[in-house]
């Protein structure tokens, strides 16, 4: 059982802290502008979409902490070698690697983008890329548990923006929801798994699982993080599509900043600015995590020490940011991660816990 | 020592790299109001209401135009003849000129909807006749003349006069299908600005106008009427009591206090459509004799309130469906209610000038005031 991972006590976290960890590493950059991605798809049924990926994310986490408890302190990495033996299971590692610095750099490239296009459009890609990038390595080499804290203060701190969309509520018009369920049902599954690139994230339950104190009461905490995404997604959905018409909506790219825009204070006049630069602190757990992921997948793999593998891994990162900068190239790479990612997080699961179950079958 | 060092040069690195663009308020020009019309030449003339600050913080408001291929490509026009950069983030109001109108907004919507520096609240309005006449008279009692429309219409808004016409809600209207748009109509009287009507459109294009007294049936009927005041006129003969010549009409002044609207389609091949509005109000003025305590007399007062309400609903409906502008949202129902109606505009507004309405108004008389 060279596979298990010894975790010292003080490494450790509480489970119910896996109810940020999920939670944050589920928002960040796709809640931007998930609508008109769905709308195309479903119509006015997209919150439909959201309802049933959400449903879906409950069962997959289901399967996955089922997969998880087979082998006691083993994360997807340690459970892919003992199923599929040393060299397919680090083939499907490497796989997984790739996802999460996919999923890292996807979450840069947007964030950055997102700035550019509102606040500063002569502000240069290095710049946000590079101070975005430093504060993931100072968070990151502080461990997990650092890495923890940063989602339960962006949790805490970033919890309040659902509730400014009390103000476009007052522009909006229940009548765009009619009539319900009009769209085919096969539309709404694919608006669902177009949900995908949104509502990735809680895959990281399958690395973070060993390092968690009372593995017995994960369930709870698991599932109400899913709870509170699907709940917030599916008010932000109801928000705009009434907010907004049809055609508006489908020409908005940035509908749920769009919807900030029409906030006004009289101390504040351009709400959604704050926003924008707000949304750092929800994509730091994001980055952090994935980046933490990637990390435990190569030193499973190779001998790489932590601080060797950020310096590079950020290095490769600012680098790759350069060359990936217009609207079409970051949609390609959001659409084409976006398909990958729905197999990697909903399919996937679902044939290691089959394969799990046969070979433990089998074996005993 | 090295990493020290390291650590020096990289945070100033990021400390100079992160100068974003400066925008200081002595250096830039604030456009307050931006203006647009369509010259001979097909060409858009633009018209910009500029505040500008400077060190002794004195503002000062100009106004300046260009004639361009397009809205953006006049701002960098005016740009070469002020001597501050020029920035849209505070601007307020768009005004479009009653020719560019009829000509077709989509594009400037648009525009304006992409730009970020813009905030989706902004107001449009028409104007009767040139924005840039409009904008460039040279008033006597009124300085800032971007802020005094602003000012003009954002209270006209607040009190529920004339629609709301955010930039937001114009283009819901504009990209929804079954909804026209209407934007208010200002116009220059002798020395003031004034609210005159309500433009409608269907689609992009300017088609016909109401004037401002209607703006009250059009809220009432888009559903976003809360309380305001209107006056109609009622028949002079129902007054038992009255001993002027009781043919004549008599004017009302009614104040509602809350309102409700059912708009139901019932027979969608028609299209048919029924429309209950429920009003509770009060009576400012009435030129005539009434005894308030008799219950017959009041029921007689809102019959006949009812009776010219539905009456004026009615031939601005039909006024509507004549220019084919369906401000009411009747296409929004339509498709709410039928199912895998493909609605498009055009499938819509081949229906609509043919839609029937049947309007049941109830006006319920609350208070009269504290005097008889």
């Amino acid at each position: 059982m060279k596979n298990v991972i010894h975790v010292k006590p003080q490494q450790m976290i509480n489970a119910f802290l896996v109810f940020f960890v999920v939670h944050t590493t589920q928002i960040g950059v796709g809640i931007h502008g998930f609508q008109r991605i769905i709308y195309q798809e479903s119509k006015q049924d997209a919150w439909f979409s959201v309802l049933v990926i959400g449903i879906v994310s409950h069962v997959i986490v289901i399967v996955m902490i089922k997969t998880l408890e087979m082998y006691d302190s083993h994360d997807l990495y340690g459970i892919n070698r003992e199923v599929f033996g040393t060299w397919i299971g680090n083939f499907i590692n490497v796989i997984y690697f790739f996802y999460c610095s996919v999923a890292f750099f996807s979450v840069l490239i947007n964030y950055i983008e997102v700035i550019q296009t509102w606040i500063f459009p002569l502000l240069s890609t290095w710049f946000i890329s590079a101070t975005l990038l430093l504060l993931v390595i100072y968070t990151f080499l502080g461990g997990l548990r650092v890495i923890v804290g940063v989602s339960f203060f962006s949790f805490m701190l970033a919890f309040w923006l659902i509730f400014v969309l009390v103000f476009p509520l007052q522009y909006s018009d229940p009548q765009s929801l009619f009539p319900i369920l009009e769209s085919k049902f096969i539309d709404i599954l694919k608006g669902a798994k177009a949900m995908t690139f949104t509502i990735i994230g809680f895959e990281i339950l399958y690395i973070i699982f060993p390092f968690v104190k009372d593995k017995k009461n994960i369930r709870k905490p698991v599932h109400y993080g899913l709870l509170v995404t699907t709940l917030m997604y599916l008010a932000v959905i109801l928000v705009s599509l009434t907010y907004f018409s049809g055609e508006q909506l489908s020409k908005t790219i940035w509908a749920t900043l769009s919807l900030f825009s029409i906030v006004q204070f009289p101390f504040l006049e351009r709400f959604e600015f704050l926003a924008v630069c707000f949304w750092m602190l929800i994509i730091l757990p994001n980055l952090c995590l994935y980046v933490w992921a990637a990390h435990r997948g190569l030193t499973g793999m190779i001998n790489i020490s932590a601080k060797k593998f950020i310096w590079l891994f950020s290095c490769i990162v600012l680098l790759l940011t350069f060359f990936i900068k217009s609207r079409i190239q970051i949609n390609s790479i959001n659409n084409i991660f976006g398909q990958v990612a729905f197999y990697i997080v909903f399919i996937y699961p679902l044939f290691l816990y089959v394969l799990a179950l046969v070979k433990k079958k089998l074996t005993s | 020592m090295i990493k020290k060092l390291g650590l020096v040069i990289l945070s100033l690195t990021l400390l100079i790299g992160g100068c974003a663009e400066q925008k200081l308020l002595e250096k830039i020009g604030l456009i307050t109001l931006a203006g647009y019309d369509l010259n001979e030449d097909g060409k858009v003339v633009t018209t910009a209401v500029i505040r500008q600050v400077d060190q002794e913080f004195q503002s000062m408001v100009t106004t300046s135009s260009a004639v361009n291929d397009s809205s953006l490509g006049a701002l960098t026009e005016i740009n070469r003849k002020t001597t501050k950069k020029l920035m849209q983030g505070q601007m307020r109001i768009t005004l479009f000129g009653e020719t560019l109108a009829t000509e077709g907004i989509g594009s400037f919507l648009n525009t304006l909807s992409k730009n970020s520096s813009t905030s989706s609240g902004i107001l449009l309005a028409m104007t009767a006749g040139n924005a840039k006449e409009l904008l460039e008279y040279p008033y006597k009692n009124i300085n800032d003349v971007g802020q005094e429309i602003y000012k003009l219409i954002e209270q006209n808004v607040d009190a529920e006069l004339v629609t709301s016409s955010t930039l937001h809600e114009v283009s819901q209207d504009y990209y929804s299908v079954g909804r026209d748009m209407i934007i208010p109509i200002i116009e220059r009287k002798e020395e003031v600005i004034e609210v005159t009507g309500v433009a409608l459109f269907n689609k992009d294009k300017l088609v016909g106008q109401l004037p401002a007294k209607d703006s009250f049936y059009l809220l009432l009927i888009r559903g976003k009427f809360k309380s305001g005041k209107f006056e109609t006129t009622i028949p002079g003969d129902i007054f038992s009591s009255n001993q002027s010549d009781s043919s004549e009409p008599v004017p009302v002044v009614l104040d509602t206090i809350s309102s409700t609207k059912k708009l139901k389609l019932t027979d969608k091949n028609v299209p048919e459509f029924e429309l209950q509005i429920n009003l509770n109000g009060r009576i400012l003025e009435l030129d005539a004799e009434m005894d308030f305590d008799n219950p017959v007399e009041i029921e007689k007062l809102e019959k006949a309130i009812n009776q010219s309400l539905t009456e004026e609903l009615k031939s601005i409906l039909d006024y509507c469906q004549e220019i084919n502008s369906d401000v009411f949202g009747l296409g929004k129902q339509y498709r709410s209610q039928v199912r895998n109606s493909k609605l498009t505009h055009e499938s819509w507004h081949a229906k609509y000038p043919t839609a029937k309405v049947n309007i049941k108004i109830n006006f319920k008389i609350l208070r009269s005031g504290v005097f008889e």
